[in-house]
């Protein structure tokens, strides 16, 4: 934090009646309303999730103060919910490679090879999808990925399959097909604010100390792009934890995810249960998070305008 | 461009350059075939959205203007969603400001704070607000209590952004300005502010769009009032017509246009008070 | 100083214009949206949670038309999500849909819905006597919930593709129908199915040893599901399209497959007995806008409406007068072959659906199952 005078002088206290108290007050109260949202309507209602996870359902569907920390332990004796907790590790890990090699590329040709002017556009383009509705393009790849779906049709038509093939939709492929759809202009932006800033003439300079391009790449481009890597990595990896309306929607009935779990247990008024697969999931992204908090610039997730 | 900058770093950079741009307009197309399918669907025959294409009609885009709810869905979604834009920019610079110049005693702490709401599960956070709302403040759903879940999630992203611009602002500005005999509040509204307004205007945005898609979180805090993606998801559910589609199409394109139209304003703008791109302030 | 004063308020002003330009726009685009979207002035809207074949949409404009009375409609899925969605939102709701055993032994226990005298309804005259004294539903506070309709659950499976014909609920279980089975996505009846397949009667009220055979039963269920229907109208389809061979379902389904362009479908009940249910329209006590009930069935019940969606959606239904239009029309043969008239009969020999003492361990059972 800045400690210049100057810059202490341009929020300078009062030194009139109150002193320094009051002063402090009035220097935190912008602070105040976006404390009251987070303390208010995030930590207090998840702080009373917190205390239901240790209750326990009854047989009308209520929750009841029984205290027990058999939904905890559900968690880690049921082998289903760590099976599913991996499987969707496994499969946010994939998409987030998936993501992240082509949103590199992506990012990589428009900051390197194409004019500002152009690049911006070329990114606005790949951002126009997150205007529309995100059931309606899931709901779309039904469509295209199903037995009677437009891929089936052309790979039929064109004769490289024989019938319709059922391994599009409704199994992890299709899961994965979608999430990597959904996340990859995420990723894209990210990059390209990261690669952006970065100077290629140093990747010239590399080579005339001869370097190859490879090295060049590795030694010079990636260490300094690698915030943004990482970036980009939490901002696809963490929110697929939560993803289970494209699970639902073409994962089929072998395609549930950890979040899948989740809401089947709500919606079934299971509160204590999925409050407590909720906050080990929450939990586990804490923990990612505090390790990779030093990267974590949401800077670079703005598209500068 | 600087030749300098495009120069290939490698002997095969034409071949590659080219790989790029082919991949590039391969990735366009991957990213807009759902796209271009809910928009084919609108205009299609058939009552359910699905090949094969029977026919060409506007008869949805009819339906859509007298689809009552579907309307009122529309209307709800936009006025929520300009609501949270508004609050969330306002509270979030605000909260932004004391974060990177207050003396808070636990800065990083609080920055991890703000970036819980984002990475915790939606279900979770929606779940949770119902089950506060219903049984503890025993207040009754509406669209008040969904702009109040939305604000949960997109003041952590002006607060981020907002803060982020903040922290790499050149401050040697605001000295000159109170060089200059500016007090610190008109410097902040007349030097800081507009410099950092693509960091807040980012924040709007991106405000504006979480809202009016945003799902799960407003599906556990509305109250009888129809919003679009509850709409959608109850026509996925029991049926889309491709009224749903319509709609879709219809909001695109309002998007597209608002987008350009306020893009030629920005431009005009900038040229008009010939600032070059490449000259900017601090940061 | 002069000049960048200028330049700034010059472009300010720009900004400002375009960004009010846009707003304004927004909010003219919203404000037409919210007028064209309001109701007419008398009526109103209610709230109804309910199946997706409990009305068609030339009902609703009719009395929209005539009443201007227009039901907002929220999907419901399954008898537990709903119960667990009213507790929660109760006056959020006007009028909910529920199964059976759910509406006594659930909502009427819960204090969410309200009894209500059914001779008040004019219109309830149409409907068979025994529908209007079904015990279950019959309290000293009154009636509590309107009858609409009722099945058996079957299952129906592709004539060519599913061979030898089935009998039992074993052919669920059957390897060879990996991926072609459509479920409802009702994890509490799905669990009873298997229930009723290991040959327990009581499935809503099974012990954990059941339990323990019903998980094995399920883990050999879940290769063959290709998806779970979010409405009878999914599972339909699947079956017109041929990605399933096997659902389980309502009656009917024969005709609506075959109305839809799909193949030749059977239906069966199986050997070892199924479950059942007979719905009805609750009023929930808390509902804002419950005044609009009465008059919405007064005219949403008529047997003119109910014989249409018997038409169109095919299972049984409790109005007596519908079945008489039917005859008139020439679908007296259809109505019969899904036993229209002979409602107590078949529901006698079923297991009604209803809350059990271990409706909560079969949720969590099945979130077991079919996780990973």
């Amino acid at each position: 934090m800045t400690t210049e005078i100057v810059g202490g002088a341009a929020l300078a206290p009062p030194t009139a009646i109150g002193g320094r108290r009051s002063a402090r007050l009035r220097q935190l109260a912008p602070f105040l309303p976006a404390m009251v949202i987070i303390v208010g309507l995030f930590v207090v209602p998840l702080a009373l999730m917190f205390v239901f996870s240790f209750w326990s359902t009854n047989e009308n569907l209520d929750v009841v103060p029984v205290w027990t920390l058999e939904n905890y332990q559900n968690f880690f004796t049921n082998p289903t919910y760590v099976r599913t907790l991996f499987k969707t590790m496994v499969i946010g890990a994939g998409v987030t490679v998936v993501c992240l090699v082509v949103a590199f590329v992506v990012a990589y040709f428009l900051s390197r090879y194409v004019s500002r002017r152009w690049a911006r556009i070329a990114l606005l383009i790949i951002i126009v999808p997150f205007w529309t509705s995100y059931l309606l393009r899931v709901y779309s790849w039904q469509a295209i990925l199903g037995e009677h779906g437009a891929l089936n049709q052309v790979l039929v038509g064109l004769g490289i399959l024989r019938e319709p093939s059922l391994l599009f939709v409704y199994n992890d492929f299709g899961t994965f097909i979608v999430l990597a759809y959904l996340y990859i202009p995420f990723a894209a932006l990210v990059l390209y604010a990261s690669l952006e800033r970065f100077d290629f003439t140093q990747l010239t300079a590399a080579q005339d100390l001869g370097a190859g391009p490879v090295a060049a790449f590795r030694r010079v481009l990636l260490p300094q792009i690698r915030p943004g890597l990482i970036t980009a990595c939490i901002f696809v990896f963490i929110p697929i934890l939560g993803e289970f309306l494209t699970p639902s929607m073409v994962g089929g009935a072998q395609g549930l995810l950890i979040a899948n779990l989740l809401a089947n247990f709500f919606k079934t008024a299971l509160i204590p249960e999925g409050a407590a697969v909720g906050f080990l999931i929450a939990a586990f992204v804490t923990a990612l998070l505090i390790v990779f908090r030093r990267y974590l610039r949401v800077e670079d997730v703005v598209v500068r305008g | 461009m600087d030749p300098l900058e495009t120069m290939p770093v490698s002997r095969h950079g034409r071949a590659i350059r080219r790989a790029m741009q082919v991949g590039f307009a391969a990735l366009i197309v991957f990213l807009y075939l759902p796209i271009v399918f809910m928009i084919v669907f609108s205009f299609d025959e058939g009552a359910t959205p699905g090949l094969p294409i029977t026919g060409f009609t506007l008869h949805w885009y009819e339906a859509m203007l007298n689809n009552r709810v579907l309307l009122r869905a529309v209307g709800n979604s936009v006025t929520v969603a300009i609501i949270v834009s508004i609050l969330a920019t306002v509270i979030g610079t605000m909260a932004a400001f004391v974060l990177v110049r207050g003396r808070i005693r636990f800065p990083n702490a609080t920055r991890i704070a703000f970036t819980l709401p984002i990475m915790v599960p939606g279900v979770l956070i929606g779940v949770s607000l119902l089950i506060y709302f219903a049984r503890v403040l025993d207040l009754s759903l509406s669209l008040a209590t969904v702009v109040a879940g939305h604000l949960v999630v997109t003041v952590p992203f002006v607060v981020l952004i907002v803060a982020s611009r903040l922290q790499s602002f050149d401050r040697s500005l605001e000295w000159a300005a109170a060089d200059l005999g500016a007090s610190p509040r008109r410097a902040i509204r007349h030097i800081v502010l507009p410099l950092i307004a693509p960091a807040i205007i980012a924040g709007a945005l991106i405000s504006v769009t979480l809202s009016i898609d945003e799902f799960v979180i407003t599906w556990f805090t509305v109250g009888s009032q129809p919003t679009l993606p509850t709409f959608i998801y109850t026509r996925v559910k029991f049926g889309v017509t491709p009224e749903v589609n319509a709609v879709a199409t219809v909001m695109l394109f309002v998007t597209l246009g608002t987008l350009g139209l306020a893009a030629v304003a920005l431009s005009r703008a900038r040229r008009m008070t010939g600032r070059s791109r490449r000259r900017r302030g601090a940061g | 100083m002069n000049r960048l004063d200028n330049q700034l308020s010059r472009r300010r002003f720009l900004q400002a214009s375009a960004a009010v330009g846009a707003a304004v726009s927004l909010g003219g685009i919203t404000a037409a949206c919210n007028a064209i979207g309001q109701p007419a002035v008398q009526g109103g809207t209610f709230n109804w949670m309910t199946w997706g074949d409990h009305y068609i949409d030339t009902q609703l404009k009719a009395i929209e038309a005539s009443d201007k009375i227009v039901p907002q409609i929220s999907e419901l899925a399954g008898n537990a999500e709903g119960f667990a969605k009213l507790k929660e939102v109760k006056g959020e709701l006007d009028q909910m849909s529920g199964d059976a055993l759910w509406v006594p032994d659930a909502y009427f226990a819960e204090g969410l819905i309200e009894p209500f005298d059914i001779n008040e309804l004019k219109v309830s005259s149409q409907l068979y006597p025994f529908a209007r004294q079904f015990e279950i539903w019959t309290k000293p506070e009154g009636y509590l919930g309107y009858p609409f309709g009722w099945s058996p659950i079957s299952i129906y499976y592709n004539v060519e593709h599913v061979t030898p014909a089935p009998d039992s609920w074993a052919v669920l279980l059957d390897p060879k129908y990996k991926g072609r089975i459509v479920i409802e996505n009702q994890p509490e009846e799905i669990v009873a199915y298997m229930g009723k397949a290991s040959g327990v009667d009581d499935v809503y009220n099974m012990t954990d040893d059941q339990l323990a055979t019903v998980k094995g039963l399920l883990e050999q269920l879940k290769p063959n599901v290709l998806k779970f229907a979010q409405q009878a109208t999914d599972s339909v389809n699947a079956m017109i399209s041929e990605e399933a061979w096997l659902i389980t379902g309502n009656l009917g389904n024969e005709d609506r497959v075959k109305d839809g362009g799909g193949p030749e479908i059977k239906g069966f009940i199986p050997k070892e007995g199924t479950v059942g249910w007979m719905d009805a329209e609750m009023i929930v006590k808390e509902g804002k806008n419950k005044s609009l009930l009465f008059p919405f069935m007064e005219k949403s019940q008529q047997a003119e409406y109910i014989a249409e969606n018997f038409i169109t959606h095919g299972r049984p239904l409790f109005n007596e007068a519908a079945y008489k239009i039917l005859v008139d029309k020439g679908e007296g043969d259809r109505a019969d072959r899904y036993l229209y008239n002979k409602a107590e009969e078949t529901l006698a020999k079923t297991t009604l659906k209803g809350p059990g003492t271990s409706t909560e361990k079969s949720i969590q059972l099945f979130n077991e199952v079919f996780g990973a």
